[in-house]
């Protein structure tokens, strides 16, 4: 139990205080507070530690990249040495690092050069080594270097991890297949892109985009086979690579009634063909749709479509009236003076301010 | 008896109370740990030069400016150097007092633009909106005073892009924030809102609008900051944002999906805290409506603001964050253990309430209490500074751990001597300052029953951390 003490703070008060409490609930207290003590000690020690290991580290990398970095840089501009020195254990995460840095920031030739200085240092044996049995971070560093060195012996591996849920270390195994084999990157990676709605878009493209050709092909065999739910999303994966599809596909998609499909079509129509459709869907109930059909309308329009996207300058929806402001604004035939007399003659107040806007925007572009 | 079982009672509310408290935030902190550590996982990913796909969805950066003159040339300068593929900034000068607009108009080239301003979301009146002719992408809104939340939607309203992420007129962003930030929305359709870490600029160099000197403040208001900054994001949010729980993102660095602001009706005029009141309505309204979605917290893109450096200044940050928060959870009583409320409704909206909203009561009490009832003689020397031992120690912890956290994952302070200056303040910090600013919060709360009126406050700024910066784009 609490014991009053009248107020006084007796003599051996201090004493009293820092030594275990009897009463159970305050000693529960008083041992919470040791646990903090210590628990604080604790990280106060391991605060030293991490940094401590972080100063051993900089001073590691910094001797290995005192060595290395004259080394690739003799490289990058021809002028690699016959006799290479060896590469120690310690040594090689730092060299593997600056290695793919250099790498993502290099092309063509500079880049061959690197490779062959990996080659003749054995790198590739270490880092098929780390993709098979490294730690997460080792394994990422080990799919960066193979795809760059282009090395066939890691396809397995690399293709396992490129299946794993791991979202960044499937991504970056599928852009080391890449860069190994397109061609046979493509067969395989296509159909895993359209299923795995977990990769980013932007990644997925980032990483098609050097096999963009192989891809247009796989995806086009793909397309009639595809369930319609997937359709979208292999749209998608078309415009971002700026791939043609077939003009019977995107005419299905653009009469499916279904939003995504007909979005996602919309995005990518490039084909006079199918100009009839785009404008049929100027109407749409929805605006997102008629948005999407003012832009592919000032792609493949003719100049009967002016007046058509003239009326969308009137609009309920903003970004309707925008896009079919940017539309007619980007049409070739119109000349400047043109088009002032287009906006001149606009007798809707919010048409005549939207097409100004866009006009005003259009030297700054 | 009974007056000697009250007191037995209190003691141990109180003791159990910040026990509870800190236990709370130490299990956050667990959490963080495990973001942190896969975060450290992929930290050499980043270092890498980054291709653009042009799917990256663009992004409106908006700046409310309130006398702001000081600061907002190399704000602005650090925004439209950003490394991202597509983006426009958009400054609502709100009915400055200084020359905010002036300092604007004649560091960017600025010109009347004819707008077809969209108005979405109800706010003052616009008076003029401008374009940059050196920067395409830079717009400014000139409106009448309005604060800061109606300056936002305004900023909203006249918006291009599909993610509008709001930024304080005052702060640097690191050139590769936006990309960062804007990383989870890339990554998960379901994402609504994003916040990144915002860190202590006091001390700091910034040359052309970017910082490129980390260091420490010398005034020691401002150096208590920098710890108390470093637990509240690198546990406080990082943690809550594990768990899909977070209900707060800064509003000095915060991105939104457009569509989703809009629909739970734009930030609040009538709030202090607009950003922490936005992000509470959404979380309600998504919950009711069942709509999957996320709330992220990132913690490396880094937003560098100027913390306030005396007295005055500091005392009515605090007091309006108080109110701010207190509006916010006021506003929004329909997430709590609402029947779809999830991690937000049954475990982040109790826990703000418990220990951020009435925290300052129960600490205050508790102190003014265990102290009383001490001189009284109500209870013994030992189970004071048992106590004592106890809230402060728990509270040593917890800003030990946040400079833990630091420690691994990003090292800002790279010198020996700083690392030795935070841990001092780390100790210091949990005695005096710490209970000053409990104190400042329940003035807050105080000020929130009484209903005072809400306004954007006046924020002393030295700006001397930005005083050299190149002239020209």
């Amino acid at each position: 139990m609490i014991l009053p003490t009248g107020g006084i703070i007796p003599d051996h008060a201090l004493a009293v205080a820092f030594t275990a409490p009897t009463d159970p609930v305050l000693a529960a207290a008083y041992w919470t507070g040791i646990g903090a003590l210590l628990l604080t000690l604790l990280l106060g020690a391991q605060i030293i530690r991490l940094r401590m290991a972080l100063r051993r580290r900089e001073r590691r990398e910094a001797r290995a990249l005192a060595r290395w970095r004259p080394v690739l840089n003799a490289a990058i501009v021809g002028e690699t040495p016959d006799t290479l020195p060896s590469l120690r254990k310690s040594e090689r995460p730092h060299f593997i690092k600056l290695w793919v840095h250099l790498q993502a920031s290099l092309r063509g030739e500079a880049g061959v050069a690197l490779n062959d200085v990996a080659r003749r240092l054995g790198v590739q044996n270490d880092a098929r080594a780390m993709l098979a049995r490294g730690p997460r971070t080792e394994r990422l560093l080990a799919t960066l270097l193979l795809g760059h060195l282009g090395d066939r012996a890691s396809w397995d591996t690399l293709r396992t991890l490129a299946e794993s849920p791991d979202v960044t270390l499937s991504l970056s195994a599928l852009w080391a297949l890449v860069r190994i084999d397109p061609h046979a990157a493509a067969d395989y990676l296509t159909p895993l892109f359209v299923a795995r709605d977990d990769w980013a878009m932007s990644h997925v493209a980032g990483i098609l985009k050097e096999a963009s050709a192989p891809v247009a092909g796989v995806l086009a065999n793909l397309l009639p086979a595809l369930p319609q739910e997937r359709l979208p999303r292999a749209l998608r994966i078309a415009e971002a690579l700026r791939i043609d599809l077939p003009a019977d596909v995107l005419s299905a998609a653009l009469a499916s009634g279904d939003l995504e499909r007909v979005t996602a079509a919309l995005r990518i129509v490039a084909t006079p063909g199918l100009r009839d459709q785009v404008r049929g869907l100027l109407a749409h109930a929805d605006w997102q749709v008629r948005v999407l059909a003012a832009k592919a309308l000032g792609r493949i329009g003719d100049a009967s479509d002016v007046d058509r996207l003239t009326a969308l300058l009137a609009d309920r929806e903003w970004w309707v009236r925008y896009r079919a402001a940017q539309a007619i604004v980007e049409l070739p035939w119109l000349s400047r003076a043109q088009l002032d007399a287009l906006q001149a003659g606009l007798t809707d107040r919010f048409a005549a301010d939207i097409l100004g806007q866009v006009m005003a925007e259009r030297p700054a572009s | 008896m009974t007056h000697h079982l009250l007191i037995q009672f209190v003691t141990w509310f109180v003791l159990c109370y910040f026990i509870l408290l800190n236990g709370g935030y130490l299990v956050l902190n667990m959490l963080s740990l495990r973001t942190l550590h896969r975060k450290g996982q992929e930290e050499m990913l980043d270092d890498l030069p980054r291709a653009y796909s042009g799917l990256e969805p663009p992004v409106s950066i908006l700046v409310p400016a309130y006398n702001e003159e000081a600061t907002i040339a190399a704000s602005v300068r650090s925004m439209l150097q950003l490394t991202y593929s597509e983006y426009e900034v958009l400054v609502v000068n709100d009915g400055s007092k200084d020359g905010t607009l002036e300092v604007l108009k004649c560091e960017f080239g600025l010109l009347p633009f004819p707008e077809a301003y969209r108005r979405q979301i109800k706010t003052k009146e616009i008076r003029q909106i401008y374009r940059s002719t050196r920067f395409p992408n830079l717009r400014v809104i000139d409106k009448e005073n309005g604060g800061k939340a109606d300056s936002l939607n305004a900023g909203i309203n006249a918006s291009r892009y599909p993610l509008v992420c709001g930024v304080d007129a005052d702060s640097i962003l690191q050139r590769d924030s936006l990309e960062k930030v804007t990383e989870p929305f890339l990554r998960d359709p379901t994402v609504v809102a994003t916040g990144g870490t915002i860190r202590v600029a006091n001390g700091c160099e910034v040359t052309g609008g970017f910082l490129t000197k980390v260091g420490l403040p010398k005034n020691v208001w401002a150096l208590f900051q920098v710890v108390e900054y470093l637990r509240a994001f690198l546990f406080g949010r990082l943690g809550w944002s594990s768990v899909n729980g977070m209900l707060i993102i800064s509003g000095a660095f915060g991105v939104f999906r457009k569509d989703t602001v809009i629909m739970a009706g734009g930030y609040r005029p009538d709030t202090i805290g607009e950003d922490m009141e936005l992000i509470v309505r959404m979380h309600r309204l998504l919950r009711a409506k069942r709509q999957p979605y996320k709330v992220e917290f990132v913690p490396d893109p880094v937003c560098w603001t100027e913390a306030p450096e005396d007295y005055k200044t500091l005392k009515n940050q605090r007091i309006r964050w108080q109110r701010g928060l207190a509006e916010s959870l006021n506003a929004n009583w329909g997430l709590m253990f609402s029947r779809n409320g999830g991690v937000p409704g049954w475990l982040a909206f109790p826990f703000m309430l418990l220990f951020e909203w009435l925290g300052p009561l129960v600490e205050v009490g508790g102190y003014i209490f265990m102290v009383w009832s001490f001189l009284m003689g109500e209870i013994s020397w030992q189970a004071f500074t048992t106590f004592m031992f106890v809230a402060i120690g728990l509270g040593i912890l917890l800003s030990a751990s946040g400079l833990l956290l630091e420690e691994m994952s990003f090292h800002i302070y790279p010198r020996g001597k700083q690392l030795l200056a935070l841990a001092a303040v780390v100790l210091l910090e949990n005695l005096g300052y710490r209970q000053l600013n409990t104190m400042w919060r329940l003035i807050g709360l105080w000020r929130w029953v009484m209903q005072k009126e809400s306004t954007w406050g006046t924020m002393k700024r030295k700006g001397d951390w930005q005083a050299s910066t190149p002239k020209g784009p």
